[in-house]
């Protein structure tokens, strides 16, 4: 269709220059908090509640933790927090490159080049949100830090192209306009990802049933979005323990390696309304380095899980992963495919940002490392290689994970 | 609710790298950066021009027309100060002279319904006031051609 050339555009973004770290990393611990709508709990508890979790799965005291990922964002986990929490207070590397997002796909790259130059041999990269129990205070929230971009403040928002879910309706409106896509075609990817929750006794929504009749008849908030179309706001959070793929192979648990990691980058960062290929993700940029890293082709991956904020997200960076043409994620979606049971392409398998918990990304990274070793709630039958997408909207960053032979 | 000026969400027409689009509409005028050495409109303003590398630009005023790129129609207000205006349709509008350029802005004086893609439309100038914001700003809102 006309457009399609605006997202085959390649001149609006790039790959960052990776070198090869296949097989160099293992997810060796993985945990979650109780996920939840408003709790009344804080950060601190719900991500040391995560971190107890992973190091109770890896088998690891907190004196084995000497490396620390996290995001500069209010209320994570520093090493000062970690040491208050547990009582230690051992030399530790830190790093804010961590947290969810892109970060939670693009982390064990940094991991990699931590253990190479000895800065650490077991880091732990977590993320939690209390952003529920802080609604009704109006602070902290996705919406807030965009408020406070300038350019935002003084040109978007004043004309009432804020937040996030405007910009994404925007975009996925302009997605039906360039390619066709239809609400139903939406709505397949809320109605999937829902059923996956349903069978995922953590998620928010796993009482919840939602049906494309239900969905459709639900109105729209900024259509062509409806409520099922967005993500939660919920409390939790999520903690992921990495180490030397050597090291991981004397765990109990199986050894999931990280085998192929790329970060793609946008020129025009969180100003989408600027974006050339208004449609797309830096996922463009990011895949084709994580799957020649990992040396496997998009037939090998067992279950797919991304970032996922707004249907949309889901259905571009598919898209743009390379499962299926720019433009063809509409059909590609339609269907049972990204059901857990489907023998397809599961994806987002324990219900994502949607109807899972709002916890940034995290939780998908924990969720595939449990597919892998067949510990999931919805599981999908012999998983061995599974991916998560990350994204920021200014980056995205593909990570594929792998149970490998000991 | 959060950390930012008191007049929000008016806009700080007195920010720098935007001082000159807001004056401009202030005399009903669309105005934009245009990179000195190849012409281009460098929007959002930046220090080097994207297709050139030039750092000199010029603030001159557009036509006002343009086509609609994409639009939503909002039915929940997500800021309390935008609840009177519900529903609206906060719309990126592509510029006639560089449709590389869009313009955020929000469609006003029509048919939410009757909206479509790449329709012409042309600028209108309106002020923007919020309930319990004291000020307003004249600012560049789009109606069909």
């Amino acid at each position: 269709m006309m457009a399609a050339a605006a997202g085959t555009d390649r001149d609006w973004g790039w790959a960052t220059e990776y070198e090869n770290v296949g097989g160099e990393v293992a997810i060796c611990g993985v945990g979650e908090s109780d996920h939840s709508k408003a709790s009344g709990r804080t950060t601190r508890e719900i991500v040391g509640q995560a971190v107890e979790r992973a190091l109770t799965d890896a088998g690891l005291e907190p004196t084995d933790v000497d490396g620390l990922m996290y995001i500069g964002m209010p209320d994570q986990l520093d090493v000062a927090g970690f040491h208050e929490y547990f009582g230690t207070n051992h030399d530790m590397w830190e790093s804010k490159g961590g947290g969810g997002m892109t970060h939670a796909a693009a982390a064990p790259y940094e991991v990699a080049h931590a253990l190479r130059d000895g800065k650490a041999s077991v880091v732990l990269n977590t993320f939690g949100v209390a952003w529920a129990t802080q609604r009704s205070q109006m602070v902290g929230g996705p919406g807030e830090s965009h408020a406070q971009e300038l350019f935002k403040q003084n040109l978007e928002i004043p004309m009432g192209w804020f937040p996030q879910p405007v910009y994404f309706a925007t975009v996925a409106r302009r997605h039906m306009h360039e390619f066709g896509t239809t609400q139903e075609q939406l709505g397949a990817i809320a109605v999937a990802q829902r059923r996956n929750a349903n069978h995922t006794p953590s998620a928010v929504m796993h009482d919840k049933t939602l049906t494309m009749e239900q969905y459709l008849a639900s109105p729209t908030i900024v259509a062509p979005f409806r409520k099922e179309d967005c993500c939660l706001i919920s409390d939790g959070g999520g903690a992921v323990l990495m180490t030397s793929t050597e090291r991981a192979r004397d765990m109990a648990k199986s050894l999931i390696e990280v085998a192929g990691v790329g970060l793609g980058n946008s020129s025009t960062g969180t100003h989408w309304a600027q974006q050339p290929a208004f449609t797309s993700t830096p996922q463009v940029f990011a895949a084709p380095v994580a799957f020649d890293m990992a040396g496997v082709t998009h037939a090998d991956i067992d279950l797919y899980t991304c970032y996922d904020p707004f249907t949309i997200h889901t259905l571009m960076q598919l898209e743009d992963s390379g499962f299926c043409a720019k433009g063809e994620g509409g059909a590609f979606v339609e269907g049972d495919r990204l059901n857990f049971d489907s023998g397809k392409l599961p994806t987002n398998t324990h219900g994502g940002l949607l109807s899972h918990a709002y916890v940034l990304g995290i939780a998908h990274v924990v969720e595939v490392v449990r597919q892998l070793r067949g510990e999931a709630a919805a599981q999908v039958p012999g998983a061995e290689i599974g991916i998560y997408g990350g994204y920021t909207g200014p980056q995205a960053a593909t990570l594929i994970l792998r149970r490998a032979r000991r | 609710m959060m950390d930012v000026r008191t007049e929000f969400p008016l806009p700080d027409t007195s920010w720098e790298p935007i001082r000159e689009f807001w004056a401009g509409a202030a005399r009903e005028e669309l105005v934009f950066p245009r990179c000195d050495s190849c012409g281009r409109i460098c929007w959002y303003p930046r220090e080097r021009c994207r297709s050139c590398d030039g750092q000199s630009f010029t603030w001159a005023s557009v036509s006002g027309r343009g086509t609609l790129f994409s639009w939503v129609v909002v039915t929940h207000p997500f800021l309390p100060q935008f609840a009177d205006l519900v529903p609206f349709a906060p719309a990126l509008v592509a510029l006639e002279e560089d449709p590389r350029v869009r313009l955020a802005t929000r469609m006003v004086e029509c048919d939410l319904d009757a909206l479509e893609f790449e329709m012409p439309v042309r600028v209108t100038f309106r002020p923007l006031a919020f309930a319990g914001v004291d000020g307003g700003v004249l600012a560049p809102l789009f109606v069909p051609a």
